[in-house]
């Protein structure tokens, strides 16, 4: 049976169980070390958890093509949507098998939600409580992920990266800093907007494009920028920021969420529900649909495997505004 | 696609071996250094469009090497803050200084508040 992907404020078993498993994941050194990824200083082993922080960054400096410095392995381009669902089914398989529950969904934030709420009452949403993901601060000191300097065992980034794009080994707590950067976290009619794309993506294939990637990336429109998923990485801030935001539990909530809005746009896409296919030029390699994604922890797929994945999971809900 | 074909993936073992595999190709993208050029190509009533810019950017003389690029609509990103774009670089840099403290105390060493 697939599991249900669930509202992390509407379901305490599901929060319970991210919580438990992702400190699980965190705990877990499949052997990995620090040397193998080229990180300077002695070699430290790698948490499961970690791992997919790696990955993150490794795909975000992989420029597709070499060439040039904007489209990259996972995002700013079309492959975004297919190769985060492909992380997050990777994470969500890991976290089953630790919780030894294969019916266990991953959760999601319904960011709009709050968005609909005042500046301030979004900084006292209930996902910031201490039952759920904690409050902000450098480090985190509330919830489950707090910073304990005489708990060796409490929430740790072990590894980010620098400000030249240089991974590097670190032992500190987890940072956010809401509302810094920008004041509002997105809206539901964003989000609506962002659905009435009638196409998927479209040349030039970049933060330039129209269609549903670019908008539900965050590049478009223009004027409000940074928009949806890049609004809430921004919003939250702090170790959300950098390329290794995986650092932070809250990037898969939020990922989560913007893979339930590219779900509930599917029907809508009149069957045209990814692109571009092959016929476009060796350029976009690693973007078109059967294309191999970046893969660091897994085999890799294409983006058309990514396009029917109800064996693996489905939502409670496809209502997204 | 079928949840068997990647469950067999997520086990330790098998994260051991992929990332044994992947590693050495890691490895080589941690020891390159970006290169600050930015490629903008357009076409406008058949003509090729070529724009290269570099940026050279200092902190306290300390240069900052990652990658930085421009769009088609001239606002400057960097992807170690890559959510985000800015209408100048000095606003990027800015963004930086906060985002990543320590780089800018150890290596720059510099800090404070603005005077």
């Amino acid at each position: 049976m697939a599991a249900v992907r669930r509202n992390i404020l509407n379901n305490a078993t599901a929060r319970q169980q991210y919580i438990q498993g992702v400190k699980l994941l965190k705990q877990e050194f499949p052997g990995p070390t620090t040397s193998d990824f080229g990180i300077a200083g002695p070699a430290r082993q790698v948490s499961t958890y970690d791992l997919f922080v790696v990955w993150h960054h490794v795909a975000m400096f992989t420029f597709t093509p070499p060439s040039q410095g904007d489209r990259n392995a996972a995002h700013r381009g079309p492959v975004f949507l297919p190769w985060h669902r492909f992380m997050l089914i990777l994470l969500e398989l890991n976290l089953q098998r630790v919780l030894n529950d294969e019916d266990f969904g991953l959760p999601y934030w319904d960011w709009a939600a709050d968005g609909e709420r005042s500046p301030d009452q979004q900084v006292a949403s209930p996902v910031w409580g201490n039952q759920c993901m904690g409050g902000q601060g450098n480090p985190v000191v509330t919830g489950p992920f707090a910073f304990n300097a005489a708990d060796a065992n409490s929430w740790r980034v072990r590894v980010d990266a620098d400000v030249n794009g240089q991974l590097r080994a670190t032992n500190r707590g987890l940072r956010r800093a809401f509302a810094q950067s920008i004041s509002t976290l997105p809206r539901k009619p964003q989000v609506e907007r962002a659905l009435n794309r009638s196409t998927y993506d479209l040349p030039p294939w970049s933060t330039d494009s129209l269609g549903l990637r670019n908008r539900l990336e965050g590049w478009r429109p223009f004027n409000t920028a940074p928009g949806l998923h890049n609004r809430v990485h921004v919003w939250v801030g702090g170790d959300m920021l950098p390329s290794s935001s995986p650092n932070d539990p809250v990037f898969y909530l939020n990922h989560c969420n913007v893979d339930r809005i590219w779900a509930a746009w599917s029907p809508r896409s009149g069957g045209s529900v990814y692109a571009p296919d092959q016929t476009e030029p060796n350029t976009l390699r690693g973007h078109r649909i059967d294309d191999e994604m970046n893969a660091l922890l897994s085999d890799p797929v294409t983006p058309r495997q990514m396009l029917d994945v109800d064996d693996f999971y489905t939502y409670d809900t496809l209502v997204v505004s | 696609m079928k949840r068997d074909e990647l469950a067999r993936d997520s086990t330790p073992e098998s994260l051991a071996e992929h990332v044994d595999r992947n590693a050495p190709a890691v490895r080589q993208e941690q020891h390159e250094h970006g290169v600050m050029e930015s490629v903008r190509e357009a076409t406008y009533r058949g003509h090729h469009i070529v724009i290269r810019t570099s940026y050279r950017i200092e902190v306290d003389g300390v240069p900052v090497e990652g990658h930085l690029g421009v769009t088609n609509d001239g606002k400057v990103h960097y992807h170690a803050v890559p959510n985000l774009s800015f209408a100048s670089a000095v606003d990027l840099v800015k963004q930086l200084i906060d985002t990543f403290p320590e780089d800018f105390e150890t290596q720059h060493g510099g800090h404070g508040e603005e005077h």
